[in-house]
């Protein structure tokens, strides 16, 4: 992969909605309409996207009938762009908890308020993680 | 050109209490893993625990907001096992609007085989950096 091929795949990946588009196209090949039912996107919204990811090469078109259906590309998936794609995702789950638990009133760690339960007398200890 | 994630948002709580939410095992226990030991000096020992994955690593900077400016930083490494590491930074900061605007950034350096943590040379605080270990 050139540099160029390298940064449209990460261009294409950097939307949230796009990367969910590609793992919904990646289980079930699809129709762009087929997709503005599934996503709270319009059709036009849903286009534009996957040219975008067309054009980077992640999704190959096929003609079905007047519709024209998407499938994912494997080839430019190196592993670079797929650890791109799930360590982004994994972030961008872990940063909607962080922002669900800052937003609580009386925000404060799960299970335990008071400084001084099970997991503060773990912090600092070394290498005892069970495998 | 190595591996690298981004992400920025701004969060509705106080620079303070993003720092507990980013450093403190209880907090971190409840948004980025199930388990979380986190020696918080560069050098620490840490890990992370979700679900049957463990993750290990070592805190590369430590810098908290009390002590420089309303700015807070976190840098650690983490690994699964027989997988590169991968070196995570949290840098936290006050907005006007007394929010807290945090960026995330994951990288995965291409070269590195392994890693351990060993002192960087040169002036000012203490730094850890990656080791090249050759397998």
């Amino acid at each position: 992969m050139t540099d160029d091929q390298a940064g449209a795949v990460f261009g294409a990946l950097a939307d949230p909605m796009r990367r969910r588009l590609l793992t919904a196209i990646s289980a079930h090949p699809s129709t762009a309409t087929e997709l503005a039912t599934a996503f709270p996107i319009s059709r036009q919204a849903v286009t534009k996207h996957l040219n975008s990811l067309s054009d980077a090469g992640l999704l190959d078109r096929e003609k079905a009938g007047r519709d024209v259906r998407y499938h994912v590309t494997p080839a430019p998936l190196s592993s670079a762009v797929s650890w791109m794609a799930e360590v982004g995702g994994q972030w961008d789950s872990r940063l909607a908890r962080l922002a669900g638990t800052l937003s609580e009133p009386g925000a404060g760690p799960p299970a335990q308020l008071d400084g001084s339960g099970p997991g503060a007398a773990r912090a600092g200890q070394r290498g005892e993680m069970p495998r | 050109m190595p591996d690298l994630i981004e992400r920025e948002l701004s969060l509705p709580a106080s620079v303070a209490d993003v720092w507990r939410a980013i450093t403190d095992p209880h907090w971190l226990a409840g948004w980025l893993a199930d388990e979380v030991q986190l020696e918080l000096r560069p050098g620490g020992e840490a890990s992370f625990r979700l679900g049957d994955e463990v993750r290990t690593g070592w805190v590369e900077e430590v810098s908290s907001p009390a002590e420089d400016r309303g700015t807070g930083c976190l840098a650690f490494w983490w690994a699964r096992d027989d997988e590169p590491a991968s070196r995570v930074e949290l840098v936290i900061s006050e907005t006007d609007d007394a929010r807290t605007w945090l960026r995330v950034v994951e990288t995965r350096p291409l070269e590195v085989l392994d890693l351990i943590g060993v002192p960087l040379g040169g002036y000012g605080p203490t730094r850890f950096g990656p080791a090249l270990v050759a397998a």
